[in-house]
């Protein structure tokens, strides 16, 4: 078999497809750091916002996209789309884990610290854990409609238990103390910067999107060769 | 009647068996034959209702209906297995399962049900945690929980692990007068020889399985 | 013959309870490990004044707390593993709901068993001549907790039965899923112990867990069938 004949359609158009949302990525980029104003309290420092927010939302995003293929693989009962809910899953604990570094980052001159407990980014934390934990979860059981079923039920359980999350800590926080972090309220956002930031938010998920379908073919495409190489097995 | 049409299962890629039909009417015991690995446990987890099959249907017939859950008509056995709650002693597993049934048993019918298969002493029968019991008696604990059931239907993977020549004929006897009153089974074993005149049917799974 | 699903629900909540009492051992361990831990944690922090120990005395004995039931809630089916049992269940006519429900019964009893216990003795051994910890309203918080901890717990508990590292998968999954729960319970309780009485913060607070109750509860008994039913 020729390599080129390796490649579907699919493929190319994924490939066409990856390399479109990279390019909007670092369109994005150049826009956060030469068409964006300057902030008057936090000078230059306060750009990391543009990776910080996007990441966050594509986070979150995630679970909600892991609830809605759980139910779906409920409900039809097809392997594919545990692929790619656990793909879901890993694009979800990426971008978790992005947003804790960023805001890390973004916290140790604006706030004076590397990390506080704020409840934004407490939250992420926690569903940083909870990534982990289906992961874990997943790679612990035996493959099969039962794996489906069990995976699926926790992906509903840890989407339900976000918004809990992000309320017990919000009171959490602001019933001990002010919330010590600047917060960029919509209403005092420059709209240079506001639209960068909502292009940016929609060029991440639109990526994290693409990395999950990506990542859910590449999980489909292995059990296709194990699959095959069964057949070649049984016909021995 | 026990009605199993087109039955495929697959182990992940790999498929056990395929298009597998059989009807167990009253008074069949049905041997589920073949070699080592072939199948034969999963089938009868399969109609069990353990695991799903790839396709095909399983439908358990009453005055030619379909019943709505077919598990009311079936006893399963597993092979390695017994399903007793091993803390505890014999009476009170006989009657957990029996009640779950809907059955309202008293303990004198269950010390009656432990008398044929030597296991109605008082030492043995209350107090006494199944765990510490050998494993022949384990098994005969299990074969008591299923004449027990009232179910028509016995799915059998190796009744036979354990037991000793006594309860063999018990078992022998036992399994007799439940073909003869209606009853059905599905039957894998190694030993064929107890069984030996009450075979109605033999389904070879090596026939039935994947190239 | 069928049983009714009220039949099969008190079927299973004797058999359970019975499987408890019967080993001793799994209703003591949970208690121990809680007052093992509140020993620990006076060691860890040493003396305190009053003003610290009302807060240090919730904040420990609501985590022990939370760490016993875990322990208890992981081994929830460990009886019913023993062979097989629990795949004889599911191939006996049982509805789904009458197992999850019975399995709650239980948790939330032997979750009590476990409660109750923690609080008291946490209370005893922060006790000083000043102050009054032990209060039952912080009781009625914790139990108000215990009702959606117990509906996750058995989730959990089944969601974990074929993994193959349960024992660490559990408190993995269980510690970050219940942390609005840890939070909600202890600030509600120190609201609570501060101003005396229920107070609208203390109520937002609670209403947060009855939140949570409620959504749990509800996952619980819509999911739980998933898990028991392969066919």
């Amino acid at each position: 078999m020729k390599a080129e004949t390796m490649f579907t359609p699919e493929d190319r158009r994924d490939f066409l497809l990856g390399t479109f949302f990279q390019l909007l990525v670092i369109a994005h980029w150049c826009v956060a750091f030469f068409y964006a104003p300057v902030d008057i309290h936090q000078g230059a420092v306060y750009r990391i916002m543009f990776l910080h927010v996007p990441s966050a939302f594509a986070a979150f995003a995630s679970s909600l996209a892991l609830c809605v293929l759980s139910i779906v693989a409920l409900r039809k009962r097809q392997e594919n789309i545990m692929a790619l809910a656990k793909g879901t899953a890993e694009v979800g604990l990426l971008f978790t884990i992005l947003t804790l570094a960023t805001g890390s980052i973004w916290g140790r001159p604006t706030w004076g610290t590397w990390w506080t407990w704020d409840a934004r980014l407490t939250t992420t934390f926690l569903l940083a854990l909870m990534y982990a934990g289906y992961l874990l979860l997943y790679g612990s059981l035996a493959p099969g409609p039962g794996r489906t079923r069990v995976c699926a039920v926790l992906g509903i359980l840890i989407f339900a238990d976000v918004p809990i999350i992000y309320k017990s800590v919000t009171w959490w926080r602001t019933l001990h103390q002010p919330p010590s972090m600047i917060r960029q309220g919509g209403s005092t956002m420059d709209p240079e910067i506001l639209g960068t930031l909502v292009a940016g938010i929609v060029v991440m998920c639109l990526y994290a999107a693409w990395l999950i379908r990506v990542r859910g073919r590449n999980l489909i495409l292995a059990d296709e060769v194990e699959s095959a190489s069964f057949q070649t097995f049984d016909r021995q | 009647m026990l009605v199993i049409s087109n039955l495929s299962f697959q182990f992940r890629h790999r498929r056990l068996f395929e298009g597998l039909s059989i009807t167990a009417a009253p008074g069949d015991l049905i041997h589920i034959s073949g070699p080592n690995g072939v199948g034969k446990s999963t089938f009868l987890a399969v109609v069990a209702g353990l695991l799903a099959p790839a396709s095909g249907e399983i439908a358990y017939l009453v005055d030619g209906a379909k019943a709505t859950d077919r598990r009311t008509y079936l006893e399963y056995l597993p092979a390695e297995a017994n399903g007793l709650y091993l803390k505890m002693d014999a009476v009170e597993n006989l009657l957990f399962w029996t009640r779950l049934r809907g059955l309202k048993l008293d303990p004198n019918a269950a010390f009656a049900a432990l008398d044929p298969w030597n296991l109605n002493h008082p030492l043995l029968r209350v107090g006494f945690p199944v765990e510490k019991f050998s494993t022949g008696m384990k098994r005969r604990l299990a074969l008591a929980r299923l004449e027990l059931s009232p179910v028509p239907g016995w799915l059998l993977d190796e009744p036979l692990y354990g037991l000793d020549q006594q309860a063999l004929s018990v078992f022998q006897n036992r399994l007799r007068a439940h073909l003869q009153r209606g009853g059905f089974a599905l039957l894998v074993s190694h030993d064929l020889e107890p069984f030996r005149g009450l075979i109605t049917q033999t389904i070879d799974l090596a026939k039935r399985s994947a190239p | 013959m069928r049983a009714s699903p009220w039949q099969q629900y008190a079927v299973l909540v004797k058999q359970g309870l019975r499987a408890e009492l019967v080993d001793k051992e799994r209703i003591v361990s949970p208690i121990l490990f809680a007052l093992t831990l509140l020993l620990l944690f006076a060691f860890a922090l040493g003396d305190l004044d009053d003003a610290l120990r009302l807060k240090v005395y919730l904040a420990e004995t609501m985590l022990t707390a939370l760490f016993a039931l875990q322990v208890s809630f992981s081994r929830l089916f460990e009886p019913d593993r023993q062979d097989r049992v629990f795949d004889l269940l599911r191939t006996y006519p049982l509805s789904h709901t009458s197992l999850f429900l019975a399995k709650y019964t239980l948790v939330s009893l032997l979750g009590s068993a476990t409660l109750i216990p923690t609080l008291l003795f946490g209370a005893f051994l922060n006790q000083s001549p000043k102050l009054q910890l032990f209060s039952w309203t912080v009781v009625g918080i914790a139990l108000l907790a215990l009702a959606g901890l117990g509906a996750l717990g058995v989730l959990l508990s089944a969601l974990t039965l074929k993994a193959n590292a349960r024992q660490i998968l559990y408190p993995l999954l269980y510690f970050p899923l219940t942390t609005p729960v840890l939070l909600a319970a202890i600030q509600s309780s120190r609201l609570c112990l501060e101003a005396g009485g229920l107070t609208p913060d203390v109520n937002s607070w609670l209403g947060l867990l009855v939140a949570f109750d409620c959504i749990y509860i509800t996952l619980g008994i819509l999911l739980f069938t998933e898990l028991v039913d392969e066919s």
